[in-house]
């Protein structure tokens, strides 16, 4: 119980969680299920735990993002061809400055969209 | 002056034959020659598909090639020749050298610390590693 009630604040300033994002999957609302141990719902809180999201490039420890890996820097950009935010991929700010770099040479040489075609 | 590494990127139309993009490949490593500069690595990449339309086509044939130069004049010429030619649509020069040194220091930092790191954890954490496994231990 301590655990969650210590990750709790953490995850709120890690903050909105958008439809679309590439961890929307693990992220989100887990309907209430694993919160509700003995003694552990105050009533009046919102009640759900967020796992904490981390910087996929951290965990690979990349020093240096390929622009011409255009399938890794796909997953950061939305279906209409925007970048996605920090928030939504937990990127560390590092990472995000370097990923934007890339993705913007990437759309440069037509391997990255920079707006959806209709 | 120092030496300078760049990226250099063209697409060529898709129905350019094989020997054209040969062409295109061998003038730029002879205009590189001429003036100072070396092409370290050629790959084509071949037909791709873009993510956008260039001149109404959706395809194009993308050759990647890496060019040290001392001289940034070598670079404004090739630039000059990719615009030119025919069959190239697009181009992208991108230098590269600077990030590459970063990512040496970064290697380079992580290994040190990385060497540096045993002597450090290892001392707290066979200490905490036993009381965190023995009463599970004993629960079980």
């Amino acid at each position: 119980m301590a655990e969650e009630t210590g990750q709790r604040p953490q995850g709120g300033s890690s903050g909105y969680q958008g439809s679309g994002g590439p961890r929307s999957s693990q992220g989100g609302r887990p309907g209430g299920g694993p919160g509700g141990g003995p003694g552990g719902p105050k009533r009046g809180k919102r009640n759900f735990i967020r796992k904490k999201k981390v910087c996929r490039f951290c965990v690979d420890k990349v020093d240096y993002i390929d622009y011409k890996k255009a399938e890794i820097l796909g997953s950061f950009i939305q279906e209409r061809g925007k970048i996605l935010p920090r928030r939504m991929t937990g990127t560390c700010a590092r990472h995000q400055r370097w990923l934007t770099v890339a993705i913007k040479r990437a759309q440069n040489i037509a391997l990255l969209p920079f707006a959806a075609e209709l | 002056m120092e030496e300078r590494l760049y990226d250099l990127i063209f697409i060529c139309r898709p129905d350019t034959p094989e020997a054209d993009v040969d062409k295109v490949i061998s003038t730029i490593e002879s205009v590189a020659t001429e003036k100072g500069a070396k092409i370290e690595k050629t790959e084509k990449w071949g037909r791709k598909r873009m993510a956008y339309r260039v001149q109404r086509l959706r395809e194009g044939y993308y050759v990647y090639m890496v060019v040290r130069s001392t001289q940034g004049e070598a670079v404004k010429e090739l630039e000059r020749r990719l615009k030119v030619a025919d069959p190239v649509m697009k181009y992208l020069t991108i230098r590269t050298d600077e990030e590459l040194k970063r990512q040496e220091k970064l290697k380079k930092h992580r290994e040190r610390r990385a060497a540096r790191r045993p002597r450090k954890t290892a001392a707290p954490a066979p200490p905490a590693a036993p009381p965190a496994g023995e009463p599970t231990a004993a629960a079980f």
